[in-house]
């Protein structure tokens, strides 16, 4: 990720050349299709946040016959085993979109405070630390993960961990390279021969400067971690068995998939919505913070 | 050198008729050019003068028949080149015309060619055979011919890579193909026209000198027209025939060199002239007032008006037309200035800089190196390491001045950073009166401001322990004033000031920790001269005011001249000569001094004899000899055998030069 | 140059050491007990210290993971628990239809990717729909796309087999290089019917990494094409063709290898869910079955092989973008 901020002397020329002014004042100006994604991930998380008391019936509530048709009582219908789809779906949802922030959240967290350490204290421990992130970063992420969860024992928590564990590298070298940059950068140069402590340069001076970075990182990043969550979920790897979750809801429903095609569409439908979602909005806070 | 404009053939090579182009931004819709009508001949030189945002470069982008893809570009008026309609013709033949007739240098030899690419393929794709493009080479200037087609962009120094530009300007071979151009495409397979946008800016000194006198030598061989997009009116002045000055995307002046150079009619060339830093002692320089006009809401009227020391009421009404007068000198002005010879050699040689020589100010100096030395390892290589600083001296007196001089590579930011205690010397030692710390001006002073804190924020921090959090504010606000700035800017972020404001906000910043000293890195380099006159006039006034001493690192000798009572001129990491400036300006003594002066541009038309040869090298290494003697026009055979070290020339101890040759040559 | 290329080769060893290492430690430092799965609830004290001795559980741990290497060395990766064959053996089985159904994925993703960052940077109303388009792909779950493309080319359009490796029922189950071996053979019709049957998964799988690859050549083919050397390449007279693949592409080659590299890590993880889908009778549905049962060592070798594939692929496309760009290879 590079330096988010324009030096002076390139803002001046690119001024006077017209291929570069458009550039220029893009901060000021986002478009209606990024506004309307960045409200869209705000009403989605009040939504979900609010689900239970939006939808009639619990997720484990058995409501009607099994295999009861799209609008026929329920407005999706009801699943193998008289569930309501909607309402599963629905819970199925809440417990991505949160599942998501909160692998981010942890990734961003460890590997921001890890990156931080390793800008900041520079020399062995940095090389130690980035060591360390790169070869996690070789791994292939997904795979460790599902491994990690097989050997722990699905179940929401282990899952959520083992992403989050093979996910906070990228964190750490977006953090790292931040300080890194920003330290060489000579306005703290400027800062430390004007007299002002190390923590306060680096609480003042720097540290703000790694924070756009990381929110761009993140928000790009939720759409891709539903992705990873969902797919171990269909493997059987999230949450057991009862539990309201897309990915195994969809895996679910296979079996049924061309006689009560609602039953894996519905759930698989959500999944696509709310990466549609996270996705835009991503898109549209890189284009807020960047450039 | 100066060609005389009436013996030109009628027929003029390329020609832009009423030349309108806007863009829009972010911001709003800008107008970078305005109606602009020129014409350019076979063999001549013709230099369009402009600062920053004046449409300069869209105009030679326009030559090329590539104006700046934005959001709606509206092009109106005409551009042709050898006949053929470079904004609106069919474009196979635009591109014929690019291929066969057009040359084009740009600003950066860095990025300017594909990194992944051989040279020679880049020299051949458009259609040369592998023997003319040897030929160009060699031709530009570029030694070992065979070897270099083989290499790669990044093995090439930044000198060479513009002399590869040139190379693939200077024309095709054999196959003259292409609808509709056959008729003008000469046999040799010349261009037509070499347009190169500030060619020289991103060159040393001494490279720029030999550059220029390449591009002077190859339209002469070649016969073919050459403009020379540039800001600074010396580089025009060094080999322009013509010059035309541009100012908000309107011609303001157009004439032969020597008439705009010496007698300008329009109040703006003008005020260019009198802006630069020159290193003739008549030269009392002075800077324009206010700032040029916002490109989103240009005035109805003339849009210098709003500086001009000659406006009237009239200027503001409407928008004046580029007149020839019965002497045939071209300018957009409804009240010019009298066609006096000579009025540009400026008013009475009053003083010899911006900063007069204290006399007592010698006593006690407020920085104090000795002999320090600095070598880094150089990424990839476990023996060889870059001899950046080797064995330098200097003192700075209380409320003196300092300049240290030199090309890229020699020492002088190392030197710098050491001199402000972020470098720790290998060897040697800094000293500081009363251990207090020296305060350091950056050359890009948007980098040198935390970008998300205010300025008022940046400067009030540097306060901090003094008084309440509300007179600290008041005192940041009275530096900010103290520079020139608005109060108001104390709220802003560094990006919604200006270049020179920035600069302004640094120097407020440094000057709240109370200094001694000031060390400035090239401080005003990366702005037009106008405004670095300015600043560097700000810096004298604030220097009188606090009795504070300046150490100034540039690589122009003329901003040295106007800032420092003492210089320095550093080679490779050695000081290759000291001198009062008045002394080294008036007689310099080592050959590199002499040579950095030969190369200097200046105002003086036609005036451009480099004597230094090659390049800056890289200090790898300890050299046996002297340093300079591979670039040495005065070398003799033991200058390679004996390091050559500062020695006294004549009684006077500020005056001193590490070469044998030249110490021989005075009297004792 | 050559030390550049033995450090990253040097490096990959490295990183796949690491793997075992990782892979080690989640079979024995991890909570799940290898041996009393192996045995199931109803095992006595005495049979599961039996088996841990057997199997070496009872010594240090740094003696373990050399005893584990020593094992992977010689391709010992236990027995599954679940078809009680050795591990290997049934890796064998099954990596030739997944090695078919990457390789055909990632070919498409390679050309759907260029093609969708080539019209990317074309000017007007169409970069818009490719954006749009771009975000929807890669926001949709492989599983979600794969229902759809079943209920829709199989079901209703009846143009694609829903899943399955070959429309010939007696090699429904088979395991070798069905696609290749055909092809190898001349056996035409028996080639299209295995072309037919691998379009829809691998084009499934496809999908995310091409939108990744797209978007990543489109954002540099953007750049490089703002640069002085390409407004050099234009004023030479090239044509914009020229200028785009000599120069635009070419400089763009480098950051988009490395953005496919990582992309082949997700695909290989994408595999597993798409084989369950098309009932692919590769590592991923074996992976699938393995996890239904807790079938641990088999769980572990698919991984096992899975990563160290994409631990020397990234190292292939490292060098491949030395190959791309001559200011790497004179860097250390």
């Amino acid at each position: 990720m590079t330096d988010t901020q324009v030096g002076g002397l390139e803002s001046d020329e690119a001024a006077s050349r017209g291929q570069a002014a458009a550039r220029v004042g893009r901060l000021s100006t986002i478009g209606w299709p990024e506004r309307v994604a960045l409200v869209a991930f705000a009403a989605v998380t009040v939504a979900l946040v609010l689900a239970p008391w939006l939808v009639g019936a619990g997720e484990l509530e058995i409501v009607d016959d099994p295999f009861r048709g799209v609008l026929d009582d329920q407005l999706l219908g009801t699943d193998d085993q008289g569930r309501d789809v909607w309402a599963r779906t629905v819970f199925g949802m809440r417990a991505s979109w949160f599942s998501a922030v909160l692998v981010i959240a942890i990734g961003a967290l460890i590997g921001g405070a890890i990156g931080l350490v390793a800008g900041f204290a520079g020399g062995w421990v940095d090389t130690i630390l980035m060591r360390l992130t790169d070869a996690v970063l070789a791994l292939p992420g997904p795979l460790v993960a599902l491994a990690v969860v097989a050997a722990t024992g699905s179940g929401l928590r282990n899952t959520l961990l083992a992403v989050a564990a093979t996910w906070w590298p990228w964190y750490a070298r977006i953090v790292r390279g931040q300080v890194f940059a920003l330290s060489r950068r000579p306005h703290v140069e400027a800062a430390r021969m004007g007299g002002v402590g190390r923590v306060r340069t680096a609480v003042v001076h720097v540290l703000p400067g790694t924070l756009g970075p990381v929110i761009v990182a993140a928000s790009l990043d939720v759409g891709a971690v539903i992705l990873v969550l969902a797919g171990l979920s269909f493997l059987g790897l999230g949450s057991p068995a009862p539990a309201a979750e897309l990915g195994a809801m969809t895996a679910r429903g296979l079996t049924y998939l061309f006689n009560a095609p609602w039953i894996a569409l519905a759930p698989g439908t959500a999944l696509f919505a709310l990466g549609v979602v996270a996705n835009f909005a991503g898109d549209a806070t890189r284009d807020l913070l960047e450039d | 050198m100066t060609a005389d404009s009436e013996s030109r053939p009628s027929e003029p090579v390329a020609a832009v008729r009423d030349l309108h182009l806007s863009f829009d931004t972010a911001h709003g819709r800008v107008r970078a050019l305005r109606g602009v009508s020129l014409d350019l001949h076979s063999g001549e030189v013709l230099a369009l003068v402009g600062e920053s945002g004046s449409g300069k470069s869209v105009l030679s982008s326009c030559l090329l028949g590539l104006p700046p893809e934005s959001r709606r570009t509206t092009v109106s008026g005409s551009v042709t080149v050898a006949g053929v309609d470079m904004l609106h013709g069919a474009s196979a033949q635009r591109r014929s015309v690019r291929q066969r007739l057009l040359g084009a240098v740009f600003q950066d030899p860095l990025t300017s060619l594909d990194p992944t690419m051989r040279i020679g393929t880049q020299l051949t794709e458009r259609g040369v055979s592998r023997a003319r493009a040897l030929r160009n080479l060699s031709q530009a200037g570029v030694p070992e011919q065979p070897r270099r087609v083989r290499q790669w962009p990044h093995e090439l120094s930044g000198g060479l890579r513009q002399r590869v530009m040139l190379a693939m300007a200077l024309g095709a071979d054999g196959r003259l193909s292409g609808p509709g151009v056959d008729a003008v495409f000469d046999e040799e397979g010349s261009p037509v026209l070499i347009v190169a946008d500030e060619p020289t800016t991103a060159l040393d000194v001494s490279v720029q000198a030999q550059v220029l006198l390449l591009f002077d030598q190859l339209r002469r061989e070649h016969g073919c027209a050459l403009l020379l997009v540039t800001h600074d009116l010396g580089v025009a002045a060094s080999i322009a025939d013509r010059i035309a000055v541009l100012y908000a995307g309107r011609l303001c002046e157009v004439g032969s060199a020597r008439d705009i150079l010496t007698e300008p009619r329009h109040p703006y060339t003008a005020g260019l002239l009198h802006a630069r830093l020159e290193l003739d002692e008549a030269a009392v320089p002075v800077p324009i007032s206010g700032a040029p006009p916002d490109p989103l809401r240009l005035p109805e009227g003339c849009a210098f008006a709003a500086r001009c020391e000659h406006s009237t009421s009239i200027c503001g009404d409407s928008l004046p037309e580029l007149c020839t007068d019965r002497s045939g000198r071209a300018f957009a002005c409804v009240n010019p200035l009298a066609a006096v010879p000579g009025r540009a050699a400026g008013k009475a040689p009053a003083a010899v800089g911006l900063i007069a020589e204290r006399p007592g100010s010698r006593a006690e100096p407020v920085l104090r190196i000795d002999d320090v030395h600095k070598s880094f390892r150089i990424p990839g290589s476990r023996r060889d390491r870059l001899y950046a600083v080797a064995g330098v001296s200097l003192s700075v007196p209380e409320g003196g001045s300092l300049a240290i001089v030199g090309e890229s590579g020699c020492g002088k930011t190392t030197l710098l950073r050491m001199a402000c205690g972020l470098l720790e010397p290998d060897r040697g030692s800094v000293h500081w009166t009363d251990g207090l710390r020296p305060q350091l001006i950056f050359q890009d002073a948007g980098s040198s401001l935390t970008p998300w804190l205010s300025i008022g924020a940046q400067v009030a921090e540097r306060l901090r322990g003094e008084g309440s959090r509300r007179s600290r504010r008041s005192a940041a606000a009275e530096l900010l004033e103290r520079v020139g700035l608005d109060r108001r800017a104390a709220k802003s972020l560094p990006r919604q000031l200006s270049g020179g404001q920035r600069q302004r906000a640094a120097i407020a910043r440094a000057l709240a920790s109370a200094p001694r000293l000031l060390v400035c890195d090239e401080p005003v380099s990366a702005l037009d001269a106008s405004l670095s006159l300015r600043i560097l006039e700000m810096l004298a006034e604030i220097r009188d005011e606090l009795k504070l001493a300046i150490l100034m690192v540039t690589h122009d000798l003329a901003a040295a001249r106007h800032v420092a009572e003492e210089v320095l001129v550093m080679y490779l990491g050695r000081v290759v000569e000291a001198a009062p400036a008045y002394q080294l300006f008036r007689d310099p003594r080592h050959p590199y001094t002499r040579g950095l002066r030969a190369a200097s541009p200046t105002r003086e038309p036609g005036r451009l004899a480099p004597t230094l040869r090659g390049e800056p090298p890289t200090a790898v290494g300890e050299p046996a000899g002297c340093a300079f003697a591979g670039r040495c026009p005065d070398v003799e055979p033991s200058c390679r055998e004996r390091p050559q070290v500062l020695e006294l020339l004549g009684d006077d101890p500020r005056r001193q030069v590490a070469c044998q040759v030249a110490v021989r040559a005075v009297p004792a | 140059m050559r030390r550049i290329v033995i450090t990253r080769i040097v490096s990959m060893f490295g990183v796949l050491m690491l793997l075992t290492l990782a892979i080690f430690l989640i079979q024995n430092v991890l909570p799940a007990d290898p041996v009393r799965s192996y045995f199931g609830r109803n095992a006595t004290a005495e049979q599961l210290e039996a088996k841990r001795q057997e199997l070496g559980y009872d010594k240090p741990i740094a003696v373990q993971y050399v005893n584990f290497l020593g094992r992977l060395v010689e391709l010992d990766l236990g027995t599954s628990l679940r078809t009680r064959r050795p591990v290997t053996t049934d890796l064998a089985d099954f990596i030739p239809a997944t090695f078919e159904l990457a390789a055909a994925s990632l070919a498409i993703a390679g050309v759907l990717g260029v093609a969708l960052g080539l019209l990317g940077t074309r000017r007007g109303v169409g970069t818009g729909a490719v954006r749009l388009v771009s975000v929807m792909w890669s926001s949709a779950p492989t599983f979600f796309v794969g229902l759809l493309g079943i209920l829709l080319l199989y079901r209703r359009l009846g143009w694609l087999p829903p899943g399955g490796r070959t429309s010939n029922t007696l090699e429904a189950t088979s395991t070798g290089f069905l696609f290749f071996g055909r092809l190898l053979r001349f056996e035409l019709a028996g080639v299209w019917d295995a072309a037919r049957h691998l379009l829809m998964p691998a084009t499934v799988l496809a999908l995310g990494p091409s939108v990744a690859i797209g978007r990543t050549l489109r954002g540099s083919l953007r750049d490089i094409l703002r640069d002085d050397q390409v407004r050099t390449a234009r004023a030479k007279g090239l044509t914009e063709r020229a200028v785009l693949v000599r120069h635009g592409l070419r400089n763009a080659l480098g950051p988009t290898l490395s953005m496919a590299g990582l992309q082949i890590g997700l695909l290989l993880a994408g595999v597993i869910v798409v084989e369950v889908v098309f009932s692919w009778p590769g590592l991923g549905q074996y992976l699938d079955q393995s996890i239904d049962r807790a079938d641990f060592p088999a769980i572990l070798g698919v991984v096992m092989v899975l990563g160290a594939s994409y631990v020397v692929i990234n190292t292939v496309v490292d060098l491949l973008q030395l190959a791309a760009d001559p200011r790497l290879r004179s860097q250390r």
